[in-house]
């Protein structure tokens, strides 16, 4: 059986600037991405349809009971917590703040479950407070590989610190390599 | 699309730096010099991108940002903090799906239209869907 791939990304200040970035560097790749954006509502669908043109991944806005497929970045909108059942299927649930937010990248990140053929990976982005270091610890303890930005290309050295701070980082990388890292983790459509 | 921006500064100084530079870029841009001037306009029906500086003595930005939240005001809104502080106060945490960015001083006023302008062209609500 072939492995599956599944990246979990949680940003917030500044990140819209750095996905553009990151994004811009990212061919379609053969893994399906989940991307917790802290952001108001109304930007959600311009977020989506902005990184869908600069990546070569599709990138769409999740509903509850998508399954997430191989090439896709499923953009978590505003308001909803999103749990991912079996390692597979968006759930969208839950509007409850956790750490100050929702969605939160702890909640997405902490229902990943360890599984043989699914390669796991773990991105924090800029933003300010703690979301996402629980969770990214976790998925480490669980296998994946783990990625955060660095001080010097965040907006707000604020969620990466964290992240680092737990000890559970494999890769401290600025957003230009992150997207380095990812191409080269993660296998490409052929 | 009209690039509407609106400058809330107490320094009369860097709001017309970043005027003269937004108005490069074709923004019709209207000034405030504190929180209480920034609601009044936003009351009124400015929907664009709000520049906000942090430290203002007559309501600052994290307040206002508080109330643009309790009035509903932050629909249709783009918030970028604009401040010489090096990273945010922690007890603003509950804020920070409200802002997508935060520009500290310095800044070159030139690079700060150009980051305005891709906003309008990535993210503004109004902005032509493809």
């Amino acid at each position: 059986m072939k492995p599956r791939h599944l990246v979990i990304i949680g940003s917030s200040a500044g990140g819209p600037r750095i996905l553009k970035e990151l994004f811009s560097n990212i061919p379609r790749l053969k893994a399906g991405m989940v991307l917790v954006q802290h952001m108001p509502a109304f930007v959600n669908a311009p977020l989506t349809q902005s990184l869908n043109q600069v990546t070569g991944m599709n990138v769409m806005l999740a509903s509850d009971g998508d399954v997430i497929n191989e090439g896709t970045v499923h953009v978590i909108p505003s308001g909803l917590h999103c749990e991912i059942e079996q390692n597979q299927i968006i759930r969208l649930r839950g509007s409850e703040k956790v750490n100050f937010v929702c969605p939160a990248v702890d909640v997405t990140m902490k229902s990943i479950q360890s599984q043989r053929h699914l390669n796991l990976t773990g991105v924090i982005l800029t933003g300010m407070g703690k979301d996402g270091a629980k969770g990214i610890a976790y998925m480490k303890s669980i296998g994946a590989q783990t990625l955060a930005q660095d001080e010097h290309t965040s907006i707000i050295y604020g969620m990466p610190q964290e992240a680092a701070k737990t000890g559970q980082i494999d890769f401290i990388l600025p957003t230009n390599k992150i997207a380095e890292k990812l191409v080269e983790i993660l296998p490409h459509w052929h | 699309m009209e690039k509407r921006v609106l400058v809330v500064d107490d320094d009369p100084a860097v709001a017309r730096v970043v005027q003269r530079a937004l108005l490069q870029k074709e923004c019709a841009v209207e000034l405030a010099a504190n929180g209480v001037e920034a609601l009044e306009v936003l009351r009124q029906g400015f929907r664009g991108l709000v520049l906000m500086d942090v430290h203002m003595d007559t309501l600052d930005g994290w307040d206002t940002i508080s109330i643009m939240v309790e009035e509903s005001l932050i629909e249709g809104n783009l918030v970028v903090m604009l401040t010489g502080d090096l990273s945010p106060e922690p007890r603003m945490e509950g804020l920070k799906e409200y802002v997508l960015d935060y520009i500290t001083k310095p800044f070159q006023p030139l690079a700060l239209a150009e980051l305005v302008e891709s906003y309008f062209e990535d993210l503004h609500p109004g902005k032509p869907q493809s």
